[in-house]
């Protein structure tokens, strides 16, 4: 091969693998929005022996409620949508109305220390993907003796 | 028009620009880069259109085809000829028979009968060969004429370009482990074949009949449906 036909290899390979970091880098980004929602917001407020309480809002569609779901201890534990009266929210300017809050019976739990994770659910435009996305931080509570 | 793909490993590059040995390298780890994109990546991203997944695969076509116009490969020293198409045959029969023996006792092993119907039982078995040997027609091509030929470029005919071939169509097999191992034993003796015989006729049935006993021998669920890549855990 000559040093011209050469060059132009190394051209198309350079070409090619600038391309396909090109699509990669595409396909990630779609990826990203097409599995979360970047205007949600929310807040996994306390956590007890009676009870799990928190509040979200998908700035996307404020009037609309968010489907969440409660996990502890990594396990699912409930599912509800995000539609309990949380004046605060409102009064904060979180939400265009009172009713964005949820709240989850606390499950019978052994004695001890526990994590509780609120997850909002999340489909994408064509439905063909439901991911969940972490409301706030996880909190950890005790149930005592 | 080049006959010996070995002697363009001899051709002195200008200085600071890679060698033939090294560009041939680049040249399998860019194809091997772009089915790996195909098959982990976009398989994962795509969601009811899987058109996505032609990109790469384009991109590995153009750059198959161009390498060989600017390498100055014919379609004789591809394999698109007849005239070597019987002693490609005489030498692929008897490893076929050794393997299909071997997959037929593997099979029996794990407690699974032959069934020559097995491979999609809802098409006419003529039909289903035909589409394999399309399929093997294609794969062969890209892995003999151009990762074999590129292989020998690195480490000249034998047996190190042998082996670095059949690996390289094994691990675009990941992570299907029983379809790795076939289609490394396969892609040895493919690739020996080839270096002999350069003949994409005799490997593409090959292939496709070496698929059909395949299928028809192991258990289906070991081989997971032929699935690789990303689908391989859908």
């Amino acid at each position: 091969m000559n040093n011209k036909s050469r060059a132009r290899l190394i051209h198309l390979l350079i070409s090619t693998s600038m391309a396909e970091a090109l699509l990669i880098t595409a396909v990630a980004v779609g990826f990203y929005f097409a599995t979360t929602n970047p205007s949600l917001r929310g807040v996994l407020d306390q956590a007890d022996n009676t009870s799990i309480t928190g509040w979200a809002v998908d700035e996307a569609n404020p009037s609309g409620h968010v489907e969440v779901q409660l996990f502890i201890d990594d396990r699912f534990a409930g599912d509800e949508v995000a539609d309990q009266y949380r004046p605060d929210v409102h009064e904060a300017k979180r939400s265009p109305d009172d009713w964005h809050g949820f709240a989850f019976p606390t499950p019978q739990l052994t004695t001890g220390d526990h994590q509780a994770r609120v997850y909002a659910v999340h489909t994408n435009g064509a439905g063909t993907r439901r991911t969940l996305q972490l409301i706030g931080k996880p909190y950890h509570f005790r149930i005592g003796q | 028009m080049t006959t010996d793909s070995q002697s363009q490993g001899s051709t002195n590059s200008a200085p600071g620009v890679p060698s033939d040995r090294a560009l041939a390298a680049w040249e399998i780890a860019s194809l091997v880069s772009s089915a790996l994109i195909a098959e982990w990546i976009l398989s994962a991203a795509a969601g009811r259109t899987k058109l996505i997944v032609a990109i790469p695969l384009a991109f590995a076509f153009v750059l198959v085809i161009t390498s060989h116009f600017l390498r100055r490969e014919g379609l004789h020293d591809l394999g698109f000829r007849f005239d070597n198409f019987l002693r490609a045959a005489k030498l692929l029969v008897l490893p076929m028979i050794v393997v299909a023996v071997l997959c037929v006792a593997l099979g029996l092993v794990f407690g699974t009968r032959p069934d020559l119907l097995r491979w999609h039982p809802e098409r006419p078995l003529a039909g289903q060969l035909a589409l394999g040997f399309a399929w093997g027609f294609v794969q062969q091509y890209v892995l003999q004429s151009f990762i074999n030929r590129r292989a020998q470029i690195v480490w000249q005919k034998g047996l190190r370009s042998v082996v670095l071939t059949a690996f390289v169509f094994s691990f675009l097999h990941f992570p299907n482990p029983w379809l790795m191992l076939v289609t490394f034993i396969g892609g040895l003796v493919w690739a020996f074949v080839y270096q002999r015989a350069p003949n994409l006729f005799a490997l593409a049935i090959s292939h496709s009949l070496m698929t059909w006993v395949v299928v028809s021998t192991l258990p289906m669920s070991a081989l997971n449906h032929l699935r690789i890549g990303f689908k391989y855990f859908s």
